[in-house]
């Protein structure tokens, strides 16, 4: 008797043990090829002509700011973004590839200066250098429902990957 | 930055008059405290003050303040994982023979296999590739797999089921997952960190090593004599009461110094302590109140802070979370369920064990909270798994008193020997004496 329960708990052991750690090592190893989108978490420093910039609905702000920055909160192919050391604003984006597609919500402080307007929305369209070290971004800026401005070009380098707090 | 003292009592008070609140209501629908303080974490968050009234939380929580709010929710959870080990005794599997041995380890493997399979799908998606594939499904594994060992505890004690077979195949295969899932992680954190500061993997395992036999050899045997003034004198003196934080806060030191976290010290530490019943529950008593009242809820504060729900956007984000939902469930709840009923417990018996080792509670969310700063998890999956995490926690009291009615233990509990099991009294994870 005691023996026909020790077989059954080894037969058991086995089936819900053994094979589901033999399936979780052909899992890690069919996993090492997939592809993740790319990395574009962190604060990016924003190099744009300022005289340009200020030409732009809501771009005066942003020109006048130094060390402007673009701090992105990665989650896969979504991200959120928001001007870090510039006017408060807050945005979110997708990933394709390495192209990267953004609008940017002025708050309200923002909005009141200037002709920024309450409804306006800076679009940031740009591609991600996935081989520069440190990584950069080079693409557009432009304000939406303003079909006469023209898009400022801007480049933006990734200062260092985003650390999160108690690091 | 400097510390703007008004703004953080201001936190504070706002932080404990919430979970308080949040506790006290989810205690009256019959949910242990800590899931009403884990949502109160929630609501104070960007999920729906910072939604709801964006200026007065941008006012309440500016992000310049939250650095000294997250230090003292890491001091709290520092010593609550010190609690969590103390209540853990590695010699309670030994006296629960086959059930116990293979419903701990398939209450680890279903979970941690199943939740390896959803990475496949989810990496493409929520990650991104500065974290390697292996890391995100180590991780996603251990996180799934994890038991919330204070909260089953509680639940078994205020249903007076502890002494059951199924109370004590619960407890001692929860302490199995949890110290298992501790060195998994600490295992995934190790090479996460060494990737990301570029320092030597085997000088951080050597110096673990170390550090282990140090603890297990050394400091073991100073706290031996720690219990046996205990015995002598009926107490601890203050000196040797501040000697043992002294010793926990050095453990914890020790492996953040070593690449790991705060964290696995003070767990080993409180793993090593003397299990002796009257010691451990001297310990707790000094320990606990201030642990699980104040400072832990500082924790879920700014884990909530951290989840933002708004980030869960669209049908496709929703169905991800809500097949972490079914496979972290069907894992853990199914596995367990199935080992136990394999080893010849009764059906029904069996899925409240499962229930039982389905509740993750606090260790999810200190789990989650080293994944999320070490960047293995981005902050959308970070906020399906709290999700995930409620939503196990909140579903084991009603499933367990539907799959066990309380006339049905009265029953199984008279056939049982009179024998006791010797088990500490358990860390209440936030639940507190006071809530019990």
């Amino acid at each position: 008797m005691a023996s026909h329960i020790n077989r059954n708990f080894v037969v058991a052991y086995v089936l819900l043990v053994g094979l589901p750690i033999v399936g979780l090592l052909a899992v890690l190893k069919t996993g090492r090829k997939l592809n993740a989108p790319i990395s574009v978490d962190g604060v990016w420093r924003l190099e744009a002509d300022a005289a340009k910039l200020s030409t732009l609905p809501c771009g005066k702000a942003l020109a006048e700011s130094k060390d402007a920055a673009l701090a992105i909160s990665q989650s896969g192919t979504n991200f959120t973004l928001t001007l870090a050391n510039g006017p408060r604003s807050d945005g979110a984006g997708t990933l394709a590839g390495t192209s990267l597609n953004a609008s940017l919500a002025p708050s309200s402080e923002w909005s009141a200066q200037g002709n920024c307007g309450a409804e306006r929305k800076m679009t940031l369209v740009a591609t991600v250098d996935p081989n520069a070290t440190p990584r950069s971004l080079t693409g557009l800026l432009s304000a939406s429902d303003c079909p006469a401005c023209t898009a400022v070009e801007f480049r933006a380098v990734r200062q260092a990957p985003a650390r999160r707090a108690s690091q | 930055v400097t510390l703007d003292l008004f703004k953080l009592v201001l936190q504070l008070t706002v932080i404990l008059a919430a979970c308080r609140v949040a506790g006290t209501l989810f205690r009256r629908i019959g949910q242990p405290r800590v899931v009403g303080e884990m949502f109160a974490g929630i609501l104070l968050g960007p999920s729906l003050l910072g939604w709801l009234a964006p200026r007065f939380s941008a006012y309440l929580f500016p992000p310049a303040s939250l650095g000294f709010l997250n230090a003292l929710a890491q001091i709290g959870v520092v010593v609550f994982m010190f609690l969590v080990g103390l209540g853990i005794n590695p010699t309670e599997l030994k006296n629960h023979g086959h059930a116990a041995v293979l419903t701990s380890h398939v209450s680890i493997t279903m979970p941690f296999v199943l939740a390896t399979l959803l990475a496949l799908l989810l990496y493409p998606k929520l990650s991104d590739d500065s974290v390697a594939f292996t890391s995100f499904a180590l991780f996603m594994g251990a996180a799934m797999s994890v038991t919330a060992f204070p909260v089953l505890a509680r639940i078994l004690t205020e249903r007076d089921m502890l002494q059951s077979r199924l109370g004590t195949v619960a407890i001692a295969s929860a302490a199995v997952d949890d110290v298992t899932g501790w060195c998994i992680l600490a295992y995934i954190v190790l090479f996460a960190r060494a990737a990301h500061d570029g320092r030597s993997i085997w000088i951080t395992i050597g110096g673990i090593v170390l550090f282990a036999l140090l603890m297990v050899f050394g400091v073991q045997r100073l706290l031996g004599g720690m219990e046996a003034s205990y015995r002598k004198w009926g107490g601890l003196s203050e000196n040797r009461l501040a000697f043992m934080m002294l010793l926990v806060f050095s453990a914890a030191l020790c492996t953040e110094w070593l690449g790991l976290h705060l964290l696995f010290g003070a767990f080993l530490m409180g793993a090593i302590m003397p299990k002796e019943q009257k010691f451990v529950q001297y310990i707790l008593d000094r320990f606990e109140t201030v642990t699980v009242t104040l400072l832990l809820p500082l924790f879920f504060a700014f884990a909530g802070l951290r989840t933002n729900i708004g980030l869960v956007k669209g049908p496709e984000m929703w169905m991800y979370c809500g097949l972490i939902i079914l496979v972290a469930t069907v894992g853990k709840l199914g596995g367990s369920m199935l080992a136990a009923w394999l080893t010849s417990m009764p059906l029904r018996e069996a899925a409240g064990l499962g229930t039982l080792m389905n509740t993750r509670g606090l260790m999810e969310l200190v789990i989650l909270t080293i994944g999320f700063d070490i960047k293995v998890i981005s902050p959308a999956l970070y906020s399906m798994m709290v999700l995930m995490a409620l939503v196990t926690t909140f579903m084991t009291t009603p499933l367990l008193a539907w799959l066990c009615p309380d006339h049905v233990w009265r029953l199984e509990l008279g056939k049982m020997s009179a024998a006791k099991t010797g088990l500490p009294g358990p860390v209440t994870e936030s639940s507190g004496g006071s809530a019990a």
